[in-house]
């Protein structure tokens, strides 16, 4: 479904971010990208949503290659992907609710389907209750769920998370990995860039680990078992 | 009508959280469309009162003596012919002299002391009325005066073309202002979106993520050019008003001159509307250069 053939990025001449990347993901896989800081991992997750252009080599996401997607409908790729970020890039003035209804809002949805999604994405998160509140009169760990609700809420086939877990403490990142893994038994397909070794251990998925913009390696969960 | 929804109210908002720079703003757009305003109205009114004032334009050539009659009358051929003209009556030597023991009885007897007609040959151009002084009759009566078989001529409308210079200069120097200003409240309005744009920064970065379109994203800011020049064209259509309505010395310049003649309106509801067109499209012109310059795909 996601396909990188011989994929570099460089930023500066002579210094590559992402370096020859070969990678493949199924659809409906959940997968943990890793690696030190400058790995690289951000970078590989900005080459999906198309925030950013490899320097060389393709990226097909359903077969098609998405550098020949045209700025004017990139909309439509930016629609099908949720992403999440590690500090958690809600609008502050704007109740959770109204966070989470922002991909609704866009796409012109009628005010009774948008409720009830924004509903049912806040009840898989499990905070309806907090729908009034601005985000920042809610916790950190809640913050986090918000940008879940509002990554899932448009129906997307991918979620990128980058560094979802990065803010957070141990236990509030297991709850949010708990969410990630319920999101996925829906058949999405999960993207967790982290450097978080014990996340990684608690919740044995394919790994792939990135170091000075190389993929160094690849493990099945099998493998990792 | 969701879309166009959202973008009235994030327009909306926009305006009310920057109050300060979008007052200035305003203040800009208004004065820039009051000083368009009252040249408008001036000239307007000026104009009125020359039409009125030459709405049958009339004008008398005298001939030279001893002037061949074909000639004459091929020159009022040629003059009828002409499309200002509504007519054109010779008066010969004879007819003058007839005209003026008619109106001058009492003076009749001086006129036996000539041997022929001491009253020199002449025509009447009347033009038709829809002409004024702006169209082609200057350039015909300065025509006709050049010609060798015209001695003198009598327009008593002289007065009429000054004014029509006076409207000229008017219409020139409040052009010349209005352009500038416009120029002035063009930049303010672009500049006023670029800061909304870059304190809207993370917003608009957060929807492109999440799929919004760039016409999503430009609306609102579009939108809110327009709302500040329709706002900017309201006041200056009030303050105009006001004007008008408040500074009776001022008003009573404009009314003494043409007092009895015509009657003008204190705004006109032409201009007020044309006032609006131009203050919106302002806004709307230099929002949609804004954005394009701001946000690019």
């Amino acid at each position: 479904m996601i396909e990188f053939y011989h994929v570099s990025k460089q930023y500066v001449k002579n210094q590559f971010a992402l370096n020859d990347i070969n990678l493949s993901i199924e659809k409906g896989e959940f997968i943990f990208l890793t690696g030190s800081s400058g790995a690289g991992k951000t970078t590989l997750l900005k080459l999906i949503f198309k925030e950013q252009h490899p320097t060389k080599g393709q990226i097909l996401i359903d077969s098609v290659n998405i550098n020949l997607i045209p700025n004017k409908k990139l909309y439509k790729l930016r629609r099908s992907i949720g992403i999440v970020f590690q500090d958690f890039k809600l609008l502050s003035k704007r109740t959770i609710h109204e966070n989470v209804a922002i991909p609704l809002i866009i796409r012109g949805e009628r005010k009774s389907t948008l409720d009830k999604q924004v509903h049912s994405a806040l009840s898989l998160v499990g905070l309806t209750h907090r729908r009034n509140y601005i985000p920042e009169h809610v916790s950190g760990g809640e913050q986090q769920r918000v940008a879940i609700a509002r990554a899932i809420v448009g129906n997307p086939k991918i979620i990128i998370a980058d560094e979802p877990t990065g803010n957070l403490d141990t236990e509030l990142s297991i709850e949010i990995l708990k969410i990630f893994e319920r999101i996925n038994s829906n058949g999405i397909t999960m993207i967790i860039a982290t450097h978080d070794k014990n996340l990684i251990k608690i919740f044995p998925k394919r790994v792939i680990r990135l170091e000075k913009g190389r993929l160094i390696s690849d493990w099945s969960k099998e493998e990792l078992l | 009508m969701n879309l166009l929804k959202n973008a009235i109210i994030n327009a909306t908002k926009n305006i009310l959280r920057n109050k300060l720079i979008n007052l200035l703003c305003l203040g800009i757009i208004s004065f820039t469309l009051l000083i368009y305003g009252i040249f408008t109205y001036i000239s307007t009114n000026l104009n009125i009162i020359t039409k009125e004032f030459s709405k049958s334009i009339e004008a008398i050539f005298y001939f030279k003596d001893n002037v061949d009659i074909q000639e004459i009358e091929h020159l009022l051929e040629k003059i009828r012919q002409n499309l200002l003209v509504e007519h054109v009556t010779f008066n010969s030597k004879k007819q003058a002299e007839i005209n003026f023991s008619q109106q001058f009885p009492e003076l009749k007897y001086i006129l036996s002391e000539f041997n022929e007609s001491p009253f020199p040959s002449s025509m009447e151009i009347r033009f038709k009325p829809e002409y004024d002084l702006d169209t082609k009759i200057n350039s015909i009566l300065d025509e006709i005066e050049k010609m060798n078989i015209i001695d003198s001529k009598q327009i008593n409308l002289e007065w009429a073309k000054k004014i029509m210079t006076i409207k000229k200069f008017i219409t020139i120097v409040g052009l010349f202002l209005s352009s500038i200003l416009l120029f002035v409240s063009i930049f303010i309005i672009y500049n006023v979106i670029k800061l909304n744009i870059l304190y809207r920064k993370d917003e608009i970065h957060i929807l492109k993520l999440v799929g919004a379109t760039n016409w999503y994203i430009k609306f609102p800011f579009i939108i809110e050019g327009a709302l500040l020049g329709l706002f900017g064209s309201i006041m200056a259509g009030i303050i105009l008003y006001g004007l008008l309505k408040l500074f009776p010395s001022y008003a009573n310049f404009i009314f003494n001159l043409i007092k009895g003649v015509i009657t003008v309106e204190v705004i006109p509801a032409s201009l007020f509307i044309r006032l609006i067109i131009l203050g919106t499209g302002i806004g709307l012109f230099s929002s949609l250069f804004s954005t394009q310059h701001f946000l690019k795909n």
